[in-house]
């Protein structure tokens, strides 16, 4: 009993396939190539930085929340880090953490020289 | 954002292997086009919308072939629609939370024309207006029926009866047993004889 409704339920979606419009077909292509292009592409910390971005976020909450009066903030503060800890631009910042290392034992140096 | 995976995880050392080859690219290429118009129906049926349904699909073949090139050929269609399917359920949370927001605030999104399947259906060439007519009027049942299925087991009738996917690729697809794939086809084919017998006998 389930063969004729299968296989008209198959015979039905194969028609729609086949009469999809070439508008719509050329779409398709393109997104095709557009997703091949990104065969060559790396992108090493992507898959972690989403992570890496929720844990910071959630330390700046807990020290936040824990320590009232220890950091002033302006109001909405908080949220702005949120905002800015979970963007895509954050993930710029992650790839180049040793360089703000780096940046750090510089202005420390210079401080202490001028100091 | 799709949910992530461990089971489908793999390194991006893993995926150097083999994804910058031509022969590799010139395959995926060759799978996506057998896969794509396909893959559109069966999203476009999930969602309602081809424009939706389009960019599911392309975000779908962007994480495929960034993610898991290097995977064997014979394991880009279960991968591919395990994708594709995550991306649907995740349209279907992102649509709920809009729709209870719009709620809040006192607008039920009214101002979207709702989705007319006979507007949408395909008008292949060389059958006569009735034909058309039939086979129109047939499958925008038939998705209305898939429509009132469970999700689950939507999709794996859609997986097995449309993608022709095996048990255990559709399985996969799905993240669950062949176990659980079998009843859930099975309670669908019931469930849809039971809503299309007038229609369909």
């Amino acid at each position: 009993m389930t063969e004729p409704l299968d296989k008209k339920a198959r015979q039905l979606f194969d028609e729609s396939v086949d009469g999809l419009d070439a508008a719509t077909l050329s779409k398709l292509n393109r997104s095709r190539q557009a997703a091949l292009a990104q065969a060559g592409s790396r992108r090493p910390l992507t898959r972690w930085a989403p992570a890496g971005g929720l844990a910071a976020a959630a330390v700046i909450a807990v020290v936040m929340v824990q320590s009232p009066g220890v950091v002033e903030t302006p109001p909405g503060s908080t949220a702005a880090d949120f905002e800015i800890l979970l963007g895509d631009d954050s993930l710029d910042m992650l790839e180049e953490l040793e360089f703000y290392d780096w940046l750090d034992l510089v202005e420390a140096g210079s401080d202490a020289d001028l100091g | 954002m799709d949910a992530f995976n461990p089971a489908l995880a793999v390194s991006c050392e893993e995926r150097d292997d083999g994804a910058n080859t031509l022969q590799n690219i010139d395959e995926l290429n060759r799978f996506l086009a057998g896969i794509e118009r396909r893959a559109l129906r069966y999203a476009e049926i999930a969602v309602r919308n081809r424009d939706d349904a389009l960019d599911l699909v392309q975000n779908a073949m962007i994480k495929l072939v960034r993610n898991y090139a290097n995977k064997p050929e014979a394991e880009w269609s279960p991968l591919f629609y395990r994708i594709l399917q995550n991306g649907i359920r995740d349209f279907h949370r992102r649509q709920a939370v809009r729709g209870k927001v719009m709620a809040w605030f006192g607008r039920a999104g009214d101002d979207e024309p709702a989705y007319d399947p006979v507007e949408h259906a395909p008008d292949p060439a060389g059958r006569t207006p009735e034909e058309s007519v039939e086979t129109g009027e047939a499958m925008t049942a038939l998705e209305e029926a898939l429509q009132d299925l469970p999700a689950r087991q939507r999709e794996a009738f859609m997986l097995r009866t449309f993608e022709g996917l095996d048990v255990e690729g559709t399985a996969s697809a799905m993240g669950c047993s062949a176990g659980s794939v079998k009843t859930h086809y099975s309670r669908a084919v019931h469930r849809l004889r039971d809503t299309l017998g007038e229609h369909w006998t």
